[in-house]
Order: C-alpha cells, then sequence, then structure tokens
C-alpha cells in the first residue's frame, strides 16, 4: 500500500513537471517523448479506494471472467439456468392471476360484508335510533308443545309447516296442504305474512288459518290493513281522512269491509316475529335443507347482529336488500348509493361466521350495558377471565335461520341460514311450502296458482 | 273603471291588531313578492316579525319549539284535524320521538279536508296555555298560539310566493309551525294520469301509499301520527346515512340517554347558550332542569322521554 501511493505520487510529481517545465517549452523531438499518460494516475488514484490494496475489476468489466456481462452470458447459456427462470417467471405470473383473479376479489368481498358490521364515524351504527312502533307483539315465541320432537312429542312425530305469501288464494293453500297430507293434530302450520290481499279470497284464507290453528307473523299488507283499520274504523269523532279523497283507499276500505271482527282480530294478533327454539332431536350437521338452529319467522327480513327488539319494525315487513356500509335496509332491491346488497347475503355471511365461532368482538354494540361488558371482557386476560365467571352474555350469539316470503321477485330462496318462501302464488307463480320434521329434514313442496292480477 | 280601482292583496293579520311584546314589526312586508301572505322576521326566516324582536339562543330555540309542538299536536288533536309530522321532524321523531336539537323549525301537514275545516273555522284563534312545570322551582307562565290560515290555500295549483297554507305561531317568541297541506294533483288527474301522486305546494310528491294510512305515535310527549312509510320518505329525503350516524352538527346521538346531545356548546350567534345570569330565562327554558336533578327518573336505555310538561289549556 505505502509503495504503492510512494509511486503513485512519484508519477504524479513527474507528469507534473512535465506539464509545467517541457510543455509551455515545446522542446524538439518525436511527439511520442511528450506523451505523459498523466490521466493514467490519476484515473487509477480515483478509482481504487484509499483501503483496497489489489486491483478489484468492476463488474462490466469484459476482460474478467466473473463480470456480471460474462456471468450472465454463461448463465443464459445454461440450459439449466433458463428452465428455472422460466419456473420462477410462471410461478409470478400465477401468484398475480390468483391475486388478481381470486384473492383480491375474495378479500374486497369479505371486507364489503364486514364493513357495515364495524363501528365507526363514516358509516355511523344502524339500530341505535328509537326507529318505529309495533302495535301488537313484536316477538312471540311458539308454543312449547307445537315444537316437533319437544316436551308434548318425544317419538318425533310432529311437523312444522312453513307457507309463504298466500295474498288470498285459499284454493292453492288447500291444494298445498292436501299435497303434504297435512293434519292439524300433528302438524302446525306457520305463514310468513301476506295472507291477505290481492288475491281472490282474503277472508276464505283467514278462515282456514283460523280452522287448522295456524300463525302468522304480520307482512306489510296486514300491517296497512291494521293501520287503517284504526282510522276508518275508530269510534272517536275524527275529521274525515284525506283517504276518503284516494284510490288507494278504496282498496283498503272494500277488504275492511269484507272481513269480520274475527279476522280482525286475527290480524291483529300477528305478531312481527315468531320465534322457534332449535328442535331438540336435530342433530347439528351442514347443509341446506337441514335446520338444526334456532328459527326466527319475520314477513321480509332482518338486519343481522342487530338485537330483535332493536329492529325497525317497518323494514322487518318491508326489507328486499341492505346497504352494505350503513345496514340501512330498504324496501328496493336496489337503492340510488349502490351499495345494496340482497338483505340475505348479509345475512348468510353473519350467521357463517357466527357458526364457524369466528369473532364479532369488533362489531356494533348497541346499548351501554352491552358496551360495559365488552370493556370488562377486553380489560386483559383477568378481566376476561372475571368477564367470563361475572357476567354472562347479554346476548347469546348463535346463528338462527330466517324464514321470510315478500320477495316474490327474487322467487324460492333456500338457503342454509335463510329461507325465502314466497314465490309469486297470486301473480301465477307457486305457492310453497317448507315442511320441517323433528329430525330437521326440511322439503319444499309447491303447488302452481292461477295468475288473479 | 276597474282599472282605477286599488289592487286587493291579502296580507297576514296587521301588526297593530296581533301586537305582543315588541314595540314595532319586524317584517319586511314591503320587500316581498306582493302576494305573499306570511312575512317572516327581518332577521331570520324562522321567525314571525310580528311578534319577535331577537332571534333565541340554542337552549331557549329548543324549549320553545318543544312547547309550539306539543301545543299544536294538543290543539289538532282536540279540534280533530287530520294532521301529520313530516321532513325534519319525522327525522326527530325516528331517532328519539323528539325535535332534533339543531332543528330550527317544525314541518308539519294537514290532509286538504282538515284545511278547509281549519280555515272554516278555526282560522286567527288564539289558544293559551299554561306551560305548567311538575315541579315546584320552576315558575309557570302561560303562552298564546295564534292559528293563522293562508287565504290562498284555496288555490292547489304551484304558487311559489304561498307554498305555506297555514302556521301555528308562538305570539311571545315570533316562532312558528309551517302547515302545509297533502293535496290531490288535479292537474295530473285532469290529465288522466292512472297513478297521480299526491302533492304539497312547495313541489313535494308522495304516493299516497306511502302517507296513509297514517300510524299512530307520540312526538315530544302527545299523540302524533306518522305517515305510513316513514322509513321510505326518511331515505328518499336524507338518505340511508340519516338512519344511521350517530354524529350531525356537532350533536352526538347517547344512546343511554336516547336523544341527541350538543357534542360541544355550538358557538354561533344564534346558538349561543343561555345565559345563566338571567335567572327567569334560563328557568323557563330548562324545563327538565329539575326532572334531572330528581333522583329515580333516570331515563332506561332506548326508554321513553323524562315526561312532559303539562299542558294546561285555558278555558
Amino acid at each position: 500500500m505505502e509503495k504503492q501511493e510512494a509511486e503513485d505520487d512519484l508519477r504524479r510529481s513527474r507528469s507534473e513537471r512535465h506539464r509545467l517545465h517541457i510543455t509551455p517549452a515545446h522542446p524538439p523531438g518525436p511527439l511520442i517523448d511528450r506523451v505523459t499518460n498523466g490521466w493514467r494516475g490519476d484515473v487509477k488514484t480515483a478509482a481504487n479506494p484509499p483501503t483496497g490494496d489489489d486491483y478489484e475489476p468492476g463488474i462490466c468489466d469484459f476482460e474478467d471472467e466473473g463480470s456480471c456481462p460474462n456471468v450472465s452470458r454463461d448463465l443464459v447459456r445454461s440450459r439449466r439456468f433458463r428452465r428455472m427462470m422460466a419456473l420462477v417467471l410462471l410461478l409470478l405470473l400465477v401468484a398475480y392471476y390468483a391475486w388478481q383473479a381470486y384473492l383480491r376479489p375474495r378479500l374486497q368481498q369479505e371486507w364489503n360484508f364486514k364493513e357495515g358490521f364495524l363501528p365507526g364515524r363514516v358509516n355511523g351504527t344502524y339500530g341505535i335510533a328509537r326507529a318505529g312502533d309495533f302495535d301488537g307483539t313484536t316477538i312471540r315465541d311458539i308454543h312449547p308443545d307445537l315444537l316437533p320432537g319437544g316436551v308434548a312429542d318425544h317419538q318425533g312425530k310432529r311437523r312444522l309447516v312453513f307457507i309463504g305469501d298466500i295474498h288470498g288464494c285459499r284454493k292453492e293453500l288447500l291444494h298445498l296442504l292436501h299435497s303434504i297430507d297435512f293434519d292439524p293434530t300433528t302438524d302446525h302450520l306457520i305463514a310468513t305474512g301476506d295472507v291477505i290481499s290481492k288475491g281472490p279470497n282474503s277472508p276464505g284464507v283467514l278462515d282456514e288459518l283460523i280452522k287448522v290453528g295456524a300463525e302468522s307473523v304480520r307482512g306489510n299488507h296486514e300491517d296497512r290493513l291494521v293501520e287503517a283499520a284504526k282510522t276508518l274504523l275508530s269510534t272517536d269523532l275524527q275529521a274525515p281522512s284525506a283517504a276518503t279523497t284516494s284510490k288507494g283507499y278504496a282498496k283498503d276500505a272494500a277488504l275492511l269491509k269484507e272481513l269480520k271482527p274475527r279476522h280482525m282480530r286475527y290480524l291483529h294478533d300477528m305478531p312481527l316475529m315468531l320465534r322457534i327454539p332449535a328442535l331438540p332431536l336435530a342433530k347439528k350437521r351442514k347443509g341446506k335443507h337441514h335446520i338444526a338452529e334456532d328459527i326466527i319467522v319475520v314477513h321480509a327480513g332482518l338486519v343481522p347482529h342487530v338485537p330483535l327488539d332493536r329492529q325497525d319494525p317497518y323494514f322487518v315487513m318491508n326489507m328486499r336488500s341492505i346497504d352494505h356500509k350503513t345496514h340501512v335496509p330498504s324496501a328496493l332491491h336496489e337503492t340510488k348509493t349502490g351499495n345494496s346488497k340482497p338483505w340475505f347475503d348479509v345475512w348468510n355471511w353473519y350467521q357463517d361466521r357466527l357458526d364457524r365461532g369466528r369473532s364479532v368482538g369488533g362489531f356494533h354494540v348497541y346499548s351501554y350495558a352491552e358496551w360495559l361488558e365488552k370493556q370488562i371482557q377486553e380489560d386483559g386476560w383477568f378481566g376476561k377471565l372475571r368477564g367470563s365467571v361475572l357476567s354472562k352474555a347479554l346476548r347469546k350469539l348463535n346463528p338462527q335461520v330466517a324464514v321470510y316470503g315478500h320477495d316474490s321477485k327474487m322467487g324460492l330462496q333456500v338457503h342454509r341460514w335463510s329461507k325465502g318462501l314466497d314465490s309469486g302464488c297470486v301473480s301465477g307463480g307457486r305457492l310453497t311450502a317448507m315442511v320441517l320434521d323433528a329430525r330437521g329434514e326440511t322439503e319444499v313442496v309447491q303447488v302452481g296458482c292461477k295468475n288473479y292480477r | 273603471m276597474g282599472s282605477l280601482r286599488p289592487r286587493l292583496a291579502t296580507r297576514d293579520a296587521p301588526f297593530e291588531q296581533v301586537r305582543e311584546s315588541p314595540t314595532w314589526s319586524h317584517q319586511n312586508a314591503d320587500e316581498d313578492e306582493p302576494d305573499k301572505y306570511f312575512h317572516e322576521s327581518t332577521f331570520s326566516e324562522h321567525y314571525d316579525g310580528r311578534f319577535a324582536d331577537r332571534p333565541l339562543n340554542y337552549d331557549e330555540r329548543r324549549s320553545h319549539l318543544t312547547a309550539l309542538m306539543q301545543t299544536y299536536l294538543s290543539t289538532m288533536n282536540d279540534i280533530g284535524a287530520e294532521t301529520w309530522i313530516m321532513h325534519g321532524s319525522l327525522l326527530g321523531w325516528y331517532w328519539s320521538r323528539k325535535i332534533l336539537p339543531w332543528d330550527s323549525d317544525i314541518d308539519v301537514m294537514v290532509s286538504e279536508q282538515s284545511i278547509h275545516h281549519l280555515a272554516n273555522y278555526y282560522n286567527m284563534t288564539v289558544h293559551t296555555f299554561d306551560l305548567g312545570s311538575d315541579s315546584d322551582d320552576v315558575e309557570s307562565h302561560s303562552s298564546s298560539y295564534l292559528l293563522e290560515i293562508n287565504p290562498h290555500y284555496t288555490n292547489s295549483t304551484l304558487d311559489s310566493v304561498n307554498k305555506i297554507d297555514a302556521r301555528w305561531i308562538d305570539t311571545a317568541t315570533g316562532l312558528f309551525i309551517d302547515i302545509t297541506t297533502l293535496r290531490r294533483n288535479t292537474t295530473a288527474e285532469a290529465l288522466g294520469i292512472e297513478d297521480a301522486m299526491m302533492m304539497v305546494k312547495d313541489k313535494h310528491h308522495y304516493n299516497y301509499d306511502d302517507i296513509f294510512p297514517l300510524r299512530h305515535s307520540d312526538f315530544e310527549g302527545y299523540p302524533a301520527k306518522i305517515p305510513f312509510a316513514y322509513a321510505e320518505l326518511l331515505i328518499e329525503e336524507y338518505g340511508e346515512k340519516a338512519l344511521s350516524d350517530v354524529y350531525y352538527q356537532n350533536h352526538r346521538f347517547d344512546p343511554e340517554k336516547g336523544e341527541w346531545v350538543a357534542l360541544r356548546n355550538p358557538v354561533d350567534g344564534v346558538n349561543l347558550p343561555a345565559s345563566s345570569s338571567d335567572e327567569e330565562e334560563t328557568a323557563a327554558s330548562r324545563p327538565h332542569a329539575a326532572d334531572r336533578a330528581r333522583p329515580g327518573l333516570e331515563t332506561p336505555f332506548g326508554g321513553r322521554p323524562l315526561p312532559p310538561r303539562l299542558l294546561k289549556q285555558r278555558p
């Protein structure tokens, strides 16, 4: 090292002398003598770092065998390397394709479903507001004696029969009951609402339902009639309603005239939701034709994760879609925001999550008590332990199956966690029954209908 | 001859005949269109200039609007006029059965029959109420409300200066409720349109089935009627978020109380909180202060609000 520096210094001083003294003087002699090659010395000092004592070849030096271009050329020439490169490229391509075509949409979809459940200042919390009133029983539990495999049915002979929107189609109802060998002593009939209006014989349908001891949840048409009856039949001296000047009123009034007090009592008695506990004899297993969980019967739908007593009655009787960001339902299939999903898609995603035991800890809370309980549970492992011992979960979050009607445009919709039974009987579609036995097996039976519209 | 006759313009009741506290009328009737019947105050479109000389602050406005709503519902109930709440008031009903605290007006509708009935028998009637408090430490006082019908109500075509068919006016503060009539769309019916929508003179159109049959509920502690498809109307007017967003206009919805609370004291000129030095004003404008202090009267979560002030109509 010292030696080289000395050499360098020597050479540089020599070249400087040449430049200083020889060049301006222009002494005679061949030009070659005046070539100093001073640049070589300069380049060397610049190229060599002061720490390196040997000459290091640049990576792009073609004269050196280990330099980059040479190595690359050798590699490219080798078949093995080319094969490997092709494989790597292929893998990258596959990974990219998998991300684009499968993983990303899946993650996006998962997020689209999840977003509406997460609290945040952007989308708000549907289910916090006081919302509408319901004049009648909001939630009714089915009588225990009627439960297949329940206390009154150890042999498991009983059946539950769910029927979609009947809309006054008495003939079709009788035909359907006949085709499933309906026996009022062992079978319990549950209608999903909208048993009246539109069709030819609303009082006749109500009479049949009363005769076989059937239950029904309240549909939007029953709701309309029950509310109309208050104004039209009320005894207090009210000014004549504006309704008397309009056509829509005429339909309500005509039907009200047909109905007897026993019919009105039956309509008024219809609950908003009907709850059926898990069948004791049904074994839990997957499949969309098997029910072993709690069942909620409603007319139109439910917003998942919102407690039953906080559901807005209007939407329970009217919803068709849910805004996946705000979870505000709509009676329309598609709203202006473009965020609509069929309500049962969001419902099924949520029930699936509960079924798989995945956490819903970060999801919305709807009451101060619920929030407090969550704070206790999230307070470290000790808090968790204490929480699990001291406070019982306020809400038991078990998956539930929703049985509903209302959406004839979607038609029969049988999924694991939701059963849509309105197949448009009154407009010439079919009348659908879902028969549930004590072992949890379901069977869908349909009859054709005349078009009454 | 006819052209020389002075133009007959209907005007709201003259200041000299209805004056209460202000010494002069804070109206600018001459600046409005000649055919306009109701004239708002010079300082705000939410006050009647004949009865007000200043806008109220946040707390005063809330308590006076509440009383305004309660007395209106109570009176219409007694008369038997069909009326229901709409717009911002309907949104307030949806959230908490109360007026939204940031709302500066109240919107109600009446049926055609009802406006005829009110015009025929109740125009320019003054209804006096004892706004008694149910606790001893708040002094009770009375307040008078004027029901004034716009004579243009009979004109059911669109009328840009007379959209409001009637007003329920607080003669102490100048606050009022705009009453509009839901009418059959006679123009559309004449054209033979099958599914003619109902209309209001402010150009709003409604499906018959979205409004009727009216639902029975309560608002500010009094029986009130609600349009049948309330949720649909609210989404149509305010969007989905209006039913889910718990933060709005410096207010947060408190799920425990079941009502909207101010995040911090609103600071703009109109919304200054009541000054505590003004003893009488404060007591009157905070009707629930005494209730809140009383133990054992806490509102359960999602439960009904505290009982409203006792309303007594003077004979």
